[in-house]
């Protein structure tokens, strides 16, 4: 099912990867073998119906669940608890609702020992990339919903991952916020030269913004096909290149599929 | 990139003003029920009877609070009610945190909880008056039993339904156990705490003034109405009921306020 060779400068390897839940004493197989390496510094799309499996990739690559079969591997270590070389935004801001953004950004670094002042300092910088100067002192209730998914991004980015794993951050978000945010994200990944994976169902954001648009099949999921977008970054959003690719893309996604 | 931007908007002397004023709506009927309640005491020697006029009644609110038997009264049900909230919150506080905490004690003594919760307060008291007696000793075990059982079961609650959203968060940051506890479960849990303190505010005042009236006198505000009535003196009775009311209505607003200024990062709505 591999449908790459392995490279040695891979970052992220993950080999036969297959994952069961439980539900109501019967297995449920929620990913199938599924191969995957990430080279560093790379942007990966996924995309796939929704209940394939994504969020669940995401979360076992961030350590979060550790019970699997196969092997998940970053610089050859074996993945089984999260680290802070592996930042992630979840599919829900997830905020903390009783601190402030300020606070919510500097619980990334809750447990380093880095000086206040050094702290103080990337927790404000990070607000103010992210476009929230003036709100650091606001509770996440009191934040639009892209204010706080921004706020959110602040968060995973504060710990200077290596690798960034995104669960349909743009998601909840008006079609010019997206638009707004997605390019705001393009400039960061530019600028840190990060690993990043970012699950989505807009396949034309998985393709303006990836370097490969990884398509998953639902039941168990699986990966159907892998996508090569051979465009330098930053993009154009009106390449024909572009169109072609998302076209080819969403044919794919919906041959699986009974509309 | 701001989608929004802030001013200053500190409220003004005028806006402080117009709340103040709005404030007093409150007050509407209680006004209007005192200036019904003076004209029927003004109707006849029966209505003066059962009717206090208002005059008597604050002439006698002077007088009691001079000669001492007011205030006497007042700290005394005060005093038992901070007393069995002090000792009922805490233990209830601590046994919810045991059993949302060790599974073993949950096992052992959430069932006894559950089915000690289904009698009423009141139909302890025959139990307690037998094993504990008429005393001191049986009051306060009856407040304190008013705190213990809201908070028991809130803090339980609230410890039990940690979002898990939030536990994922502290663990893809390394939270420590002190520090998961600290900055998720702690403030996650607060919310529904503060509701079974309220509550048990609320209970304990209540059953500080019944267990006055259930068990031997003693000093107590409950106890002054009962003296009260079997004197016939009407407007003593009536003091006692609106000392009783106030004094329960503030401490709620007290405790409430406190609420609201330490869940202000609640999403009420
Ligand atoms: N904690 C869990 N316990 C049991 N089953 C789970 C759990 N989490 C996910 N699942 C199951 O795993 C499957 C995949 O869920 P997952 O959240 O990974 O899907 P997804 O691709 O992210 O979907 P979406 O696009 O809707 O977010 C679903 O069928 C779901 O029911
Ligand atoms: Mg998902």
């Amino acid at each position: 099912m591999a449908f790459e060779t392995p490279s040695p400068t891979a970052k992220l390897s993950i080999q036969s990867l297959s994952k069961n839940y439980v539900i109501d004493q019967k297995a449920l197989r929620v990913l199938l073998n599924i191969d995957l390496d990430v080279h560093e510094g790379e942007f990966v799309s996924i995309v796939g119906r929704s209940g394939c499996g994504k969020s669940t990739l995401l979360r076992l690559v961030s350590g979060l669940e550790n019970d699997y079969s196969g092997t998940i591997q970053l610089d050859g270590k074996v993945i089984n608890a999260p680290s802070l070389d592996r930042g992630m935004i979840f599919q829900d801001p997830s905020l903390l609702p009783w601190m402030t953004v300020r606070e919510n950004v500097a619980f990334a670094l809750v447990n380093q020992n880095i000086p206040k002042a050094e702290k103080d300092k990337r927790v404000l910088d990070l607000i103010d990339l992210v476009g929230l100067k003036g709100f650091e002192s606001a509770y996440p209730k009191e934040l639009s919903g892209g204010m706080a998914q921004r706020a959110a991004i602040a968060r995973a980015l504060v710990s200077q991952p290596k690798v960034l794993l995104l669960d349909e951050p743009l998601g909840a978000l008006d079609a010019l916020t997206r638009l707004r945010l997605q390019n705001e994200l393009q400039r960061i990944w530019l600028q840190h030269r990060m690993t990043m994976i970012m699950v989505t169902h807009d396949v034309e954001e998985a393709v303006y913004l990836g370097d490969r648009v990884v398509i998953m099949d639902p039941e168990p999921g699986r990966i159907r096909r892998i996508v090569d977008v051979p465009l330098p970054h930053p993009r154009d959003r009106a390449s024909p290149v572009l169109h072609a690719i998302r076209d080819e893309v969403l044919k794919d996604l919906t041959n699986g599929v009974v509309i | 990139m701001n989608t929004a931007v802030l001013t200053d908007i500190r409220p003004t002397t005028g806006d402080r003003i117009t709340k103040f004023a709005l404030g007093l709506r409150g007050f509407v009927i209680p006004v209007l029920a005192l200036v019904a309640w003076q004209l029927a005491s003004q109707q006849g020697a029966v209505q003066a009877y059962v009717f206090v006029p208002l005059d008597g009644v604050f002439k006698s609110l002077i007088e009691h609070f001079a000669d001492g038997e007011i205030p006497i009264n007042w700290l005394a049900s005060l005093g038992r009610t901070a007393s069995g909230f002090a000792i009922g919150g805490l233990l209830g506080v601590s046994l919810g945190a045991l059993m949302a905490t060790f599974r073993p004690v949950d096992v052992l003594v959430n069932p006894i909880y559950q089915a000690v919760r289904q009698v009423p307060l009141l139909g302890y008291i025959p139990l307690i008056s037998l094993w504990f007696g008429n005393g001191e000793p049986s009051k306060l075990l009856i407040i304190s039993l008013a705190a213990f059982y809201p908070t028991v079961l809130n803090t339980y609650e609230g410890l039990k339904h940690i979002d898990a959203r939030h536990v994922a968060v502290g663990r893809i940051f390394l939270a420590s156990r002190w520090q998961t506890f600290r900055h998720i479960v702690l403030p996650g849990a607060l919310p529904s705490v503060f509701t079974g303190l309220m509550q048990a505010v609320a209970f304990t005042w209540l059953s500080s003034v019944g267990s006055e009236l259930f068990f031997n006198p003693g000093p107590g505000l409950g106890n002054m109405m009962a003296n009260g009535q079997a004197a016939f003196r009407m407007e003593v009775v009536l003091l006692a009921v609106i000392i009783i009311g106030v004094t329960g209505y503030v401490t709620n607003l007290i405790v409430s306020k406190i609420a609201d200024r330490v869940l202000r990062w609640r999403n009420v709505r």
